[in-house]
């Protein structure tokens, strides 16, 4: 069944989207120099080639950057009554520390760029306008599931 | 003094207009007719009949393309129009545009406007983002700017060591200027620490006064070459220098935040050109406006500018050093987009032109130097910086 896609940005990364419908963590980088890159492109600017790979890695990274929010744009209004919650900015080492948006769920102690998340995969829903994304927990928070 | 650019002082703007600053969606008239108050009345300001206008440039999503406001402005002949391709980044880029199809000898007067109104239109945010936000940050509750600028004053803060302080002075700045004109939406609202650090957040660490107003409006300002300039009756705002564009690795919208150096604004390689070209350094700027669509924002531009280092950014951008007359580095003196009005921040182009006329409600003595400082973070962005005929 085709969901429909919202049209912006770049739009090279319809693999990723699908590698988490099937519980898959991709990230794109190029298949011949290796280059990893973010957002997802068309081509390769290094070395020219326009074959991109999509390699799984393991949901690790570090919070790069965050922000609480508290008030939201109609873009984004289905996620309204949950706020105030935290976003945040991933990076990944595991993949040539590109930085991925996410939403931090969970436990906000020890919230402070540098800590470590961990992230798990939400099936779609409206929140997440029908895509499956990987949400993001503090590595080191005490509370269970 | 001449430099490596051949545009220095090839253009200039000679007339300024605009409509007052409505509340976003109370605008009594309908956007186009907006564009066309603001472009007439820049004319009358220049002493230019209407009819003359050749060139029509503008930038981000504006609606109101030259060939639908041919008709009413009775235009003999439209010889150039364009649109910077980018947000409110592309300010400064829409002014170049106009100023080298005039040294091409493409046209010769041209206007730069900007109108939005939300019932000819649509939401701010919509018409802003030109709904070209990647699903990367929608599909996780983010939209396009005000998030993405607050997690970037985020670690200017707590990696960095930038204080929080730089963010509270470029806000009361702009409404400390707004006391003193009356056609600024901030007028008469009175702003102090307490009542800044007592408002809601909005996203952290914004609070609702470290974001820029709503409003319905238009503005406009006359461009000629700086020859016919010297002719008119007001005294020419020259354009020095104004590059547009985006180093490899720099453009944070492109990029999806994986630019670098992340907290930066986009503008270290365009003040580069800007010193360059205009043969100027940041320390002898008299008065700059500063887009300010979020403060911490405001202070990477300042920062990327070379005006102060991030070290320095607690001490230079301080209430006391930002006000006009008195301070070393006064700005956004009309009020900015904060405290004066938001229409896509046109409204500050006008200000610094008013600043080399002598005509702004918070004049900077003898202001020779004064500068523009487009949108920053947009995926492509720009910077000018215009003078008096003793600077060319």
């Amino acid at each position: 069944m085709s969901i429909a896609r919202i049209k912006g940005g770049i739009g090279a990364d319809e693999e990723y989207w699908l590698a988490l419908e099937r519980s898959e963590f991709r990230a794109p980088r190029c298949s011949e120099c290796e280059q990893w890159m973010w957002p997802a492109h068309f081509r390769c600017g290094k070395c020219g080639s326009w074959e991109i790979a999509w390699d799984q890695i393991e949901p690790l990274g570090t919070i790069y950057t965050w922000t609480r929010n508290h008030a939201i744009s109609d873009a984004v209004k289905e996620r309204r009554e949950d706020l105030p919650f935290v976003t945040i900015l991933v990076e990944l080492p595991q993949a040539g520390l590109i930085r991925v948006p996410g939403v931090l769920e969970g436990s906000e102690e020890g919230l402070y760029i540098g800590a470590s998340v961990t992230g798990n995969i939400r099936p779609a829903d409206e929140k997440t306008k029908n895509y499956a994304t990987m949400v993001w927990r503090l590595a080191d928070e005490k509370a269970s599931k | 003094m001449s430099t490596k650019n051949s545009m220095r002082g090839a253009a200039a703007i000679v007339g300024i207009g605009q409509t007052p600053y409505y509340k976003r969606g109370t605008s009594p008239d309908p956007e186009m007719k907006l564009a066309l108050r603001a472009i007439v009345a820049a004319c009358e300001d220049a002493g230019i009949e209407p009819s003359e206008i050749d060139g029509f440039v503008s930038y981000g999503s504006e609606q109101n393309s030259g060939q639908k406001l041919m008709p009413a402005l009775g235009t003999k002949s439209l010889k150039f129009a364009a649109l910077a391709w980018t947000h409110g980044g592309g300010i400064p880029a829409a002014v170049g545009l106009g100023a080298q199809a005039i040294h091409a000898g493409t046209c010769d007067v041209v206007v730069v406007y900007r109108a939005m109104a939300e019932d000819s239109n649509q939401r701010l945010q919509v018409a802003v983002t030109q709904g070209d936000t990647p699903a990367q940050f929608l599909a996780n509750g983010i939209d396009m700017v005000l998030q993405r600028s607050a997690q970037r004053s985020q670690r200017m803060i707590e990696k960095e060591g930038v204080p929080r302080s730089t963010l509270e002075a470029i806000a009361l700045v702009g409404y400390h200027h707004a006391q003193n004109n009356p056609a600024a939406a901030g007028y008469g609202q009175k702003m102090g620490h307490e009542k800044y650090e007592s408002s809601r957040y909005i996203s952290e660490p914004f609070h609702l006064f470290d974001c820029s107003r709503e409003n319905d409006g238009a503005a406009a300002v006359i461009l000629v070459s700086g020859e016919r300039a010297k002719r008119l009756k007001q005294k020419p705002a020259y354009l020095l220098s104004c590059p547009m564009g985006a180093e490899a690795g720099t453009s944070s919208g492109a990029l999806e935040d994986n630019h670098e150096p992340y907290t930066s604004v986009g503008m270290v390689d365009l003040a580069k050109r800007l010193w360059s070209e205009s043969g100027y350094k940041p320390e002898d700027v008299d008065v700059a406006q500063i887009y300010e669509n979020f403060t911490g924002m405001a202070v990477a531009s300042i920062i990327d500018h070379g005006f102060c280092t991030r070290q320095e950014a607690g001490e230079f951008i301080s209430l006391e050093n930002l006000k006009a007359p008195t301070g070393g580095f006064p700005i956004n003196t009309s009020g900015g987009n904060i405290a004066d009005g938001f229409i896509h921040g046109m409204g500050l182009v006008l200000e610094a032109v008013r600043q080399l006329r002598g005509t702004s409600p918070n004049q900077v003595p003898g202001a020779k130097l004064s500068l523009m400082a487009g949108g920053p973070g947009d995926s492509v962005t720009s910077t000018a910086l215009f003078g008096s005929e003793e600077t060319l």
